[in-house]
């Protein structure tokens, strides 16, 4: 099994045709084709493992070799649209998680959506409004309020593969969003300009493309909402009815035709693609301008989000070596990897502690710009932090008790022996993407050592998962 | 290579992983790699701060033993002349602050007087994220004054931590970042790698230079993650000084040991007093809970004191307290106090310069029936950062304010 799947070891080596040279712009015809296997860039266990490891939170082994046998076309066809009854498994979750709205702490609704992206047949939706929620990025430090974050998350869930624009207008009218941007009263004599601004530069525009002058009159356009114990609330006397002028345009525009003026803009297409792109491709390196304005262009049209990440996952460029391991991946993807793989469920109230210590606290973004991530997810004490949750997670005791066995995921897939089992956890794990001699003296150590083997194999896998090419996506 | 499993673990948990690869891995590779391992720049400044929620009575902290007013307002409350330790002929501290006495009077101990800021919130929570933020009246700002300082500080490629908390609650506003993630340290077991599932020993390798920036910085940090974790076990070990078993001593304790660990950590935040409703607000019968807390607050700062200082390692440290507001002058007739304004801070370490810095605020002449301030808490963070920490103030507190003559040069 190793052999065959070990052809490509040492990724980016032997680069396919059509890969740019180093230094050289990438032609964007090329990169948004889609990728179809060659035997330079053929259909392989790491490739599939790049597709779950960016499209979901990783894959358990029936999922690799599923993928391996359907080749990408079919396998990204069931990631968009999975043939299970999607809607069925949400409306059980959304009522798990109503169960905890009387609280004012999110705790329980994090421990939930992490429980969700275990078992969801539907992953990539996850992971898209996991992106939204880094995009708007409300905490429920200023929300206060579980049954609003609950709302709000639920809202983010219906449209994070549709499309952009009710998304927004939605979200300009959420409760959460407004107690989040500490806007619960927007009055006619004290139009609130932060909102606005956050609104404008950071869930549209971005920074730059709009005049004080401009933030001004989206701040007046806001006025007469209201957030009063929880519900939203439109007050009409304290709207300000005059005359604004936004971006350009002249009127008395409210709330919603602010919105509608955002959505007319380029910039907001560029703002999204850029995003997407570092979320779903590669964060090592600024996108450039001619490489994106394809999909810029085309998401303009109609802000389809299902469409652009479609045309993302399936291209040449996120099979690319420019796209390959080019993410660092957060403190869920970290954990869901390990719990994912070995097809176990874990306790998550307490994965949601401890995922928010490791920087990534679920409902909870940093500040309203959400999680800055890449290498800063990684300092030395964090590093410390992974290594640590990954052997409570396989330690088989408490706080996470024996709910991960890698000895017997290993036994199921035909490896019982000690040996190839490691290479069974190896090709799991990193599909292959390991030094040659670290990955062998594993396996001598893991083949030489007495004992029990599920003990021996916990250890193993603790120390592949806490390798440095482990944390990369 | 390694003849058991046992030799291989053992050896992946020292320095020695990187020589025991032998043969495979040149000599001077592994001197090399054991030269690049974390030696911060040793001899850096540290600050720590110690936030006390509740709204301290300042004014029964440090005592005008003889102002009649004081007498007048406080009929329950008040602390008479011999019951104080007299700091001069007017003031005097808490009876049960012995220790900062003595600190005092060994010129550790400085007291920076009637700190507050225009137009103070008697609420807790906006009071409290005042100061956090050091933006007063701005509630919707994203950071802490102390986090965007280690913003500032961190450099991704070297993943570096430039502040950490110390203590058992949620992590205080105060260190809230937009960048970098700041760690909660609740104990030194959870800063050092299991020893079973230590993958750091294979991380450990030399071989950088992958075409891949990523893996390098990752290949990097788990070097560091792993010399890192090895300094603090071997701090761990080490003797330290008693400290009381009281929790912030127990904090300072662990800071006091994370110093000794050379991570060039500079700046470590604790708490006394926890978060939510309780800690220093004593608005009825406040005598004996206010009396432990100081008497925590004193025992604690002077051990951690002593212990840096047995190290000589206390010219390094300084140590600043806050709360987010003073208490009323006058009593409240439950034998406590409502929310008031300005109180003093205290600094703490080895190169103090001046004791009692500024009036103490007259009793006649109040504000939200508090004391008034007459110095803004911005002028100590300006005075922290700009000539303790040698950081940017007015890049961190969005403007410049006048720094205080104390500490020496």
């Amino acid at each position: 099994m190793f052999a065959d799947n070990r052809t490509v070891p040492d990724q980016g080596r032997s680069e396919p045709p059509g890969t740019p040279d180093a230094g050289r712009p990438i032609d964007p015809d090329w990169a948004w084709a889609p990728y179809k296997p060659d035997t330079q860039r053929p259909w392989d266990l790491r490739r599939a493992g790049h597709l779950f490891r960016r499209a979901a939170f990783g894959a358990d082994w029936g999922q690799l070799q599923q993928a391996l046998a359907d080749g990408p076309q079919r396998t990204v066809d069931r990631l968009l649209r999975p043939d299970a009854d999607v809607e069925a498994f949400h409306r059980t979750y959304d009522e798990y998680e109503a169960s905890t709205a009387g609280s004012d702490s999110a705790d329980g609704l994090r421990a939930w959506w992490l429980r969700r992206m275990m078992q969801t047949p539907h992953p990539l939706l996850e992971k898209m409004t996991l992106f939204w929620h880094d995009h708007f990025a409300i905490s429920n430090a200023r929300v206060k309020n579980a049954l609003l974050m609950h709302k709000h998350v639920q809202s983010l869930r219906s449209h994070a593969l549709g499309r952009f624009a009710p998304l927004l207008q939605s979200v300009s009218r959420d409760p959460a969003v407004l107690l989040g941007l500490e806007a619960a009263a927007n009055r006619k004599a004290q139009p609130n300009e932060q909102p606005a601004r956050t609104i404008v530069e950071v869930y549209s525009l971005g920074p730059g493309h709009a005049t004080e002058e401009d933030l001004r009159s989206a701040a007046r356009a806001f006025t007469g909402w209201f957030v009063l114990r929880g519900q939203l609330r439109y007050i009409e006397r304290e709207h300000d009815t005059g005359t604004k002028r936004f971006l350009g345009e002249e009127g008395d525009f409210d709330a919603d035709a602010v919105v509608r003026i955002l959505l007319g803009q380029p910039a907001v297409s560029r703002l999204l693609v850029r995003k997407l792109y570092r979320w779903l491709i590669c964060e090592t390196e600024e996108s450039d301008d001619a490489l994106l304005a394809p999909l810029v262009e085309s998401f303009r049209k109609d802000y389809d989000v299902a469409t652009l990440v479609e045309t993302m996952l399936r291209s040449n460029l996120f099979f690319s070596p420019a796209a390959y391991r080019q993410r660092i991946k957060s403190p869920v993807e970290f954990a869901l990897g390990i719990v994912r793989g070995l097809e176990g469920m874990v306790s998550t109230t307490q994965l949601g502690q401890d995922l928010a210590a490791l920087g990534e606290n679920l409902y909870h973004p940093p500040t309203v710009r959400g999680w800055r991530g890449g290498q800063y997810w990684i300092n030395r004490a964090t590093l410390i932090g992974r290594s640590n949750l990954a052997g409570a997670l396989l330690s088989g005791s408490e706080p996470y008790g024996d709910k991960l066995d890698p000895a017997a995921i290993a036994k199921k897939h035909g490896f019982p022996d000690p040996e190839p089992a490691g290479r069974f956890l190896l090709d799991l794990f990193l599909q292959g993407d390991v030094e040659a001699d670290v990955g062998d003296r594993l396996l001598r150590d893991v083949a030489a050592a007495g004992g029990d083997l599920s003990r021996r194999l916990r250890r193993l896998a603790g120390t592949i998962v806490t390798l440095p090419e482990f944390h990369l996506a | 290579m390694f003849t058991t499993r046992r030799d291989f673990l053992k050896t992946s948990l020292g320095t020695s992983a990187l020589c025991s690869l032998g043969p495979a891995v040149p000599a001077f590779l592994s001197r090399s790699a054991l030269a690049a391992a974390p030696r911060q720049d040793d001899g850096h400044t540290i600050l720590v701060v110690v936030q006390m929620a509740g709204g301290n009575d300042g004014l029964n902290t440090v005592v005008p033993y003889e102002d009649d007013e004081y007498a007048r307002r406080r009929p329950t409350l008040r602390w008479a002349a011999k019951e104080v330790h007299k700091i001069d002929s007017l003031l005097g501290f808490h009876p049960r602050m012995q220790a900062f006495m003595r600190l005092y009077q060994e010129g550790h101990l400085s007291i920076v007087q009637g700190v507050g800021y225009p137009n103070p919130n008697g609420d807790h929570a906006a009071a409290m994220r005042d100061w956090q933020t050091a933006r007063p009246h701005q509630p919707d700002c994203q950071t802490g004054w102390l986090g965007r300082a280690i913003d500032h500080a961190c450099h991704p490629g070297e993943a570096n931590t430039p502040g950490v908390f110390v203590g058992q609650i949620a992590q205080p506003f105060g260190l809230n970042t937009e960048k970098a993630v700041v760690p909660s340290i609740k104990n030194l077991e959870q800063c050092m790698l299991t020893p079973e599932f230590d993958s750091a020993g294979p991380a450990q390798r030399t071989r950088t230079g992958d075409d891949n920036p990523l893996l390098d910085f990752l290949r990097l940090s788990a070097r560091t993650a792993h010399a890192d974790s090895r300094r603090i076990e071997a701090a761990a070990n080490a003797p330290t000084a008693e400290y009381p078993p009281l929790p912030l001593a127990q904090s300072l304790k662990t800071v006091a040991q994370l110093i000794r660990a050379e991570l060039g950590i500079r700046i470590f935040h604790t708490e006394l007093g926890g978060n939510g409703p309780g800690g220093f607000d004593n608005h009825a019968n406040q005598r004996g809970n206010h009396g432990a807390l100081l008497s925590q607050l004193s025992e604690s700062v002077a051990a951690f004191v002593d212990d840096l200082k047995r190290d000589k390692l206390l010219d390094r440290v300084l140590l600043i307290t806050f709360s987010e507001f003073g208490r009323t002058v006058a009593e409240n007739g439950r034998h406590g106090t409502g929310h008031g304004s300005a109180a003093p801070v205290f600094l703490a370490g080895g190169r103090l310069k001046g004791r009692l810095i500024g009036a103490h605020p007259a009793l006649t002449e109040l504000e939200n029936g508090g004391q008034k301030f007459h110095t803004d808490f911005r002028r100590v963070y300006a005075t922290v950062l700009d000539r303790w920490l040698g950081m940017d103030s007015s890049a961190i507190l969005g403007e410049k304010f006048d720094t205080l003559d104390v500490l020496e040069a």
